[in-house]
């Protein structure tokens, strides 16, 4: 990544201010603007794909899209923003044709995989997407008609992240131990490893951390695996890391510790054109981190701690504003709370819409 | 022997609870003669008045004294932490002067060897296995050697001193306790609760979130009051040794009960004290020493909770604090608190012998708090005195279990500390001298250029074979699979049984006749001499094994020491 | 209810307190105690019944196990799964034990009282009874004390867990320290296990009998409990030596490690296997790390499939040897976990609600008793509390829960708690 200004610039044009919150209620996996911009899509707890319009003042809610089971955590758009691509924890992955007006079904693939669906990444040509999940394979599909294309098992464990090179030739996989794998996607030949293992803890009898989300920068020179530096199972505890990778020798350029060891788990991560890594981290209830840091720098020159539990993090394509998945107060809590009402209380997942730079621009 | 006066057979037959009620009347008559003496200059000493306490509530007939030899051995342990050397036993059941007893407390009390059990005594009770150090060690010997009143004591680990290195090791009672352990955060209500039992013998642990659900005593105020001294208390970073830093205290501590949530604040507060007022300081003016956090220095803050709290509990006065040290000592010598639990003291749970301990309380408290004198005056009672075999001739061997427990009727079997019991191997197995009885050089080996365990790595051992887990208290009795194992099979237990130059087994393979052996080997390990049946069996055993002596000498030796009467002070 | 910070013992306030008001001292800890009525029938000291308890410390999920509610709001990621008997479900992440629930059966209506780990485990443990102002005896002791070591004279109780070893008396409660339970931490024999090359069979033997006239001669004139005491525990040490070969790893078969799983809750569930066909009254196996207050989902992903595979393997094994007729199996937490899925993407504590597995014995094969309601948030059968199970369990070992009570120095107590009952439904 290029380190093109110094931090207090960065910081004066990129400090985010909150515009709105929206309340999803019941909680969501997380949220992402679509490529035109004025919608966000968001995949639910509760086996709906939510989206809602941003083109009055206040978000509206418009109708989830039923058909999904279990937990929709992998959602992509195509780079020209026409399809919609969606996977849930039961295997199923659905492509959907999508305009701000309508979701239509495209195709559907009902077992994709084994069980959990985990990630999903379009490739930058459009004509292939990525799968991966809990039954250790990656599999690459046509956008077009949802056939297979080629499967990569070279994982010999859970598969939680996939992404795509920028120049749609190679993509990487990375699993539960914290072994990110390299491939050729044309030929499926695994062409190295990159080694996060330093995000990965056997504690008593769990496997904790593994690399828990991918990104490459612009260029595609480095490469981001996030997770955390475990400290202990149960109730996972880990600082909050980002290991940083030279894509060409895959070695370890960087590591990023964000945060104490409560704040646990980077979440979601963005690296951004003008040289830092946005980032958004879930730790014991309560605890969540909007990040902006520059490699080679200390600290970051943004750190929220005003969110909780945030669990996604998007950036609009005009850049100017960011959608960050939360989690509400008081989440947690040991044996029967009830509400106010008398009923047993579900979360819920404030998305909060933030303006990046001067709250008047 | 028997002191009881006969009426007070009948009394013994009677249930327990009856028994209470009965002993209570009876008990005026000696009481109100007690009073009426004491004032005179010739009150008869401390122990008699014990014994009369004792006897006046003992329910039925006292169990025949000691013997000599079993008293040497009870004395032995509970003042220098180990038994007597095979000498030291010869000399003393050979002396007929009158007074041996009285000479031998007294001598054992002034001896180093005093010191040493008294430190580890202290350790174990104060510390329950949480942890050492040598800093703290070094406080607890000096304590020891200058024989500080126990009032001192417990105020300089209150508010401990940071200059005087003999002194700060005394932080560690308090730092310890602010330490995590495991994935826990620190533990701050387990200090609060281990002040108030160990130095007032309240556990108000349960007395954190609401009012304690079965000791009316103990409020949620009780507790609060005591976290207000103490929850602002850290360990400090700044220095090596064990020290304990204080923020500042400007406010009450606020709690709520869980049952009625009704906001309740108390500034520090002890038991039915007064609570202290928190004195409103301007701001830049709260520190004596003003925190540095270049050289990581906390500060001195002007208001010190931890200093009035050591000025306010251990002192004259304070009937908590002075019961549960007196019930501590008496416990310790006696194998029963007047109080049980000792650190469960309230109105519902009062002490078995009441008099008893107001006695105890206030001649401890006249005596400035002396620790060595009320437990050489304990050591002098008859109650201490009797033999922990049923009394036979007293008939009522029926008397057995709880009833007798607190009555004194009989002596009562003690546990035995790894340290105590380590001291009593090291003692038994060796040269058989009193000199090496007295060897407590840590680095001590059986011999010279010996490959046998010092005493440092038989000190290990036996601590992590015999001792209880960090914060069980060591007050019963507790035998272990995992003790008998390594008495039988550790191969540095049986190491100390094979012959080396002049240890009790190479005393042993040198004695022919078969009687002197046994007169030997039951001095050295039992500290008395053998019955008529142990002299044959021992006589037996060897000339079964007329090829193997020192292997038979081993085995006879093992045996005693493996017994339950080598493993309990009785 | 307790305070949250209040020690386990504390509110049942302990066999201390009990002996401080009725003034036994140090010898009376030592557990006197035989039983009202006093002799037990001969049948049960001689019956051949053992016990496998499974304790899953930290609390597993219900949903992630035995009552999956999957598409529901609370239902988290996983699916259900079909089992070996029709019409009944389990998570997926139970795939190998669900091909023998017709050995088991699950029960999904436990509604317990008390949501701290620190009280909980030991109340739990306890069978949660009446308060009476002492501290009652773990299961595990319960069984040690009510039905003896058995023939095999191995220890009654074990425990085999992670960590540290060594003789847990605190488990025994009132019964006194020798009914606690010996614990190979780590699954390793104790220290010591072994007698030296240095002495022979012979001498051991002799010197054990030294020993032992040693303290015939020590017990005259004097109360039997503190020699009695000692004894025991050489006793028992002495029987472990004797069959030191249980704990020999290199001996088990490939196979076996292969299908218990060489992971440390396989292992240790295996020598569990060799302690029950040793003889051992009861074993526990225990494995720790499950308090997934954050990451639950992929906690469970993780820790689920290797509970699966040795649990899986033992019933397989017990069913096909046949000693699953004489071995009643439990497997359990101290609560179960919050439907309500926290910012951590955890799961809470959660007594309202939750399952246990059991099998053996004369426990119904192939039930699921009790259900909850949809979002799995309540029971809406009949609840049921850990002191019915308490009843249950000592009806299937043929104890009678309602006749048998403790004798504590002459207080009388219920084995579980009064106000409870037998779950008749769950035993055939």
């Amino acid at each position: 990544m290029i380190r093109q200004v110094d931090a207090e610039t960065l910081k004066a044009r990129f400090e985010p201010h909150e515009l709105q919150v929206i309340a999803a209620d019941p909680q969501i996996v997380g949220a992402y603007f679509s490529p035109c911009g004025t919608r966000l899509v968001a995949g639910g707890f509760d086996a709906r794909l939510r989206r809602w319009s941003l083109e009055a003042d206040e978000a509206v809610e418009l109708p989830a899209v039923e058909g999904h089971n279990g937990w929709v955590q992998a959602i992509g758009f195509d780079p020209k923003g026409t399809e919609l691509f969606s996977g849930d924890s039961w295997g199923q992955l659905r492509a959907w044709s999508w305009d701000k007006h309508h979701v239509r079904p495209a195709w559907i693939q009902q077992t994709a995989h084994d069980g959990w669906l985990r990630d999903l990444h379009v490739c930058p040509r459009g004509d292939m997407v990525a799968t991966c999940g809990r039954d250790q394979v990656v599999r690459l599909w046509s956008t077009t008609d949802g056939s297979l294309q080629r499967e990569l098992r070279a994982h010999e464990h859970d598969v939680y992240c996939v992404r795509f090179h920028p120049d749609g030739r190679t993509l990487v996989s990375g699993d539960d131990r914290g072994v990110v794998k390299h491939w050729n996607a044309s030929t499926g030949a695994c062409l190295g490893e990159f080694d996060a293992s330093e995000l990965y803890l056997l504690h008593r009898l769990q496997d904790v951390g593994g690399a828990r989300v991918l990104r490459f920068d612009g260029t595609g020179g480095t490469l981001a695996c996030g997770g955390t530096t475990p400290k202990n199972g149960g109730t996972v505890q880990g600082a909050p890391t980002i290991l940083l990778f030279d894509v060409a020798s895959r070695n370890l350029q960087e590591k990023l510790s964000l945060g104490a060891p409560n704040q646990c788990l980077v979440h979601d991560m963005h690296l951004h054109d003008e040289g830092f890594v946005m980032a958004v981290t879930s730790g014991t209830p309560g605890q969540g981190q909007l990040l902006f840091q520059r490699p080679g720098d200390e600290e970051p020159f943004v750190k929220t701690t005003n969110m909780p539990n945030c669990h996604s993090l998007s950036l609009h394509p005009d850049g100017s504003r960011l959608a960050v998945v939360a989690t509400n107060r008081g989440s947690n809590g040991n044996g029967r709370r009830l509400d106010k009402d008398g009923r047993y209380p579900g979360n819920t997942s404030p998305i909060h819409l933030l303006q990046l730079g001067p709250a008047d621009a | 022997m028997s002191l009881a006066p006969d009426c007070f057979r009948a009394a013994g037959r009677m249930s327990f609870r009856k028994q209470v009620r009965v002993s209570s009347a009876l008990l005026l008559m000696p009481l109100a003669g007690l009073l009426a003496g004491s004032t005179a200059a010739a009150a008869p000493p401390l122990h008699q008045r014990i014994d009369e306490l004792v006897a006046a509530q003992a329910g039925g007939a006292l169990g025949v004294a000691s013997d000599d030899a079993e008293f040497l051995r009870r004395v032995y342990l509970d003042f220098a932490g180990r038994i007597p050397s095979a000498a030291e036993a010869r000399a003393f059941l050979a002396d007929s002067s009158a007074d041996k007893r009285a000479h031998l407390i007294d001598r054992l009390a002034d001896s180093p060897e005093y010191v040493r059990h008294m430190s580890e005594f202290l350790h174990v009770m104060l510390m329950e296995r949480l942890g050492d150090d040598q800093s703290w060690q070094t406080f607890l010997q000096t304590s020891l050697a200058e024989n500080k009143p126990w009032d001192q004591f417990v105020r300089e680990i209150l508010y401990p001193e940071v200059e005087d290195e003999a002194l700060r090791g005394a932080a560690f009672f308090i730092t310890k306790r602010l330490e995590k352990y495991g994935q826990n955060p620190v533990d701050m209500p387990g200090l609060v609760r281990d002040v108030g039992r160990m130095f007032l013998g309240v556990d108000v642990q349960c007395a954190e979130c609401h009012d304690h659900l079965f000791v009316d005593d103990y409020k949620q105020q009780t507790y609060q009051g005591l976290f207000a001294f103490l929850g602002h208390t850290f360990i400090r970073r700044d220095v090596k040794f064990p020290a304990v830093g204080e923020n500042l205290l400007t406010q009450k501590v606020a709690f709520k009960s869980v049952f009625v949530m009704e906001d309740l604040a108390t500034g520090p507060k002890l038991l039915d004290g007064e609570e202290v007022e928190i004195p409103m300081l301007p701001k830049g003016e709260e520190y004596l020493v003003a925190p540095d956090k270049k050289k990581r220095s906390p500060g001195v803050p002007k208001f010190s909770p931890l200093r009035v709290l050591s000025e306010q509990l251990p002192r004259r006065g304070n009937r908590a604090f002075e019961k549960n040290i007196v019930n501590r000592l008496w416990w310790k010598l006696m194998g029963r608190g007047l109080v049980e639990p000792l650190d469960l003291h309230h109105s519902d749970n009062p002490p078995t012998h009441p008099q008893l301990m107001a006695l105890l309380v206030d001649e401890f408290g006249n005596h400035a708090f002396d620790m060595k004198w009320l437990l050489r005056e304990l050591a002098r009672t008859q109650t201490y005195q009797r033999s922990s075999r049923q009394s036979v001739s007293a008939g009522d061997a029926d008397q057995d279990g709880p009833v007798s427990a607190q009555s004194y009727r009989r002596g009562l079997e003690r546990p035995l500390s790894a340290e105590q019991l380590l001291a009593s191997v090291w003692q038994a197995t060796g040269p058989g001298t009193a000199a090496a009885a007295s060897n407590t050089d840590p680095q001590a080996a059986p011999e010279e250029g010996s490959t046998a365990a010092t005493l440092d790595e038989l000190r290990d051992k036996f601590t992590a074979a015999l001792s209880n887990p960090p914060r069980e208290p060591e007050i019963s009795i507790n035998p272990t699979v995992k003790a008998a194992l390594f008495l039988m099979n550790d191969a540095a237990v049986l190491q100390l049984l094979t012959p080396r130059d002049g240890n009790l087994i190479a005393r042993l393979v040198e004695i022919e006749a078969g009687e002197p052996a046994a007169h030997e080997l039951y001095l050295s390990i039992l500290s008395r001499p053998p019955t008529e049946d142990e002299l044959a069996e021992v006589a037996g055993y060897l000339a079964d094994h007329p090829e193997q002596r020192p292997e038979a000498c081993a085995d006879l030796a093992w045996a005693l020491l493996a017994s339950t009467e080598f493993c309990v002070n009785h | 209810m307790p305070g949250p910070l209040c020690k386990p013992w504390e509110h049942q306030l302990s066999r201390r307190h009990w002996l401080g008001t009725v003034g036994a001292g140090a010898v009376g800890a030592l557990g006197c105690g035989g039983l009202l009525p006093p002799v037990l029938a001969d049948e049960v000291n001689q019956s051949k019944r053992q016990v496998l308890f499974v304790w899953i410390d930290g609390g597993m999920s219900q949903l992630e196990s035995w009552d999956p509610k999957p598409n529901t709001q609370f239902g988290g990621p996983f699916r259900a799964i079909d089992t070996s008997v029709p019409g009944i479900q389990v998570s997926e992440l139970l795939p190998r034990t669900a091909q023998q629930m017709h050995h088991l059966a699950i029960i999904r209506s436990l509604c317990t009282q008390d949501n701290s780990h620190s009280a909980g485990v030991g109340r739990i443990q306890r069978g949660d009874p009446k308060n009476r102002g002492v501290t009652y005896p773990y299961f595990g002791s319960a069984v040690a004390k009510l039905m003896g070591p058995g023939a095999s004279k191995l220890p009654p109780y074990v425990w085999i867990k992670p960590g540290s070893g060594g003789f847990k008396h605190q488990d025994a409660g009132f019964l006194g320290p020798r009914y606690g339970a010996l614990a190979f931490g780590d699954g390793q024999p104790p220290e010591n296990l072994v007698r030296p090359a240095s002495l022979s069979a012979d001498r051991a033997r002799d010197r054990s009998l030294l020993r032992q006239r040693a303290n015939e001669r020590y017990l005259q004139g004097r109360p039997s409990s503190v020699t009695e005491a000692n004894s025991y525990v050489f006793d028992v040490a002495q029987t472990l030596m004797d069959r030191k070969e249980l704990f020999d790893e290199s001996a088990f078969s490939r196979k076996d490690v292969e299908r218990y799983g060489s992971h440390e809750f396989g292992r240790h569930m295996l020598l569990g296997r060799k302690m029950l066909e040793a003889g051992v009254r009861f074993v526990k196996v225990n494995s720790y790390g499950w308090d997934t207050h954050g990451d639950n989902f992929n906690g469970h992903a993780s820790l689920m499939p290797k509970f699966d595979q040795a649990f899986a393997a033992i019933i397989e094994d017990l069913a096909a040897s046949g000693m699953l007729e004489q071995v009643l199996v439990i497997a359990m937490s101290e609560f179960g976990r919050t439907p309500r899925i926290n910012g951590h993407i955890g799961r809470d504590h959660w007594p309202e609600a939750w399952s246990l597995a059991m099998a053996g014995c004369n426990v119904r094969r192939g039930v699921v008793v009790g259900e909850t309601n949809p979002q799995g948030t309540w029971v809406e059968s009949e609840e049921y509390d850990i002191g019915h199970m308490f009843h249950t369990w000592f009806k299937a070992l043929g104890i009678d829960p309602h006749h048998t009570e403790y004798d504590n120095g002459g207080q009388p107590l219920p084995i579980a708690h009064d106000d409870c009952g037998v779950i008749e439904e769950l035993l055939s």
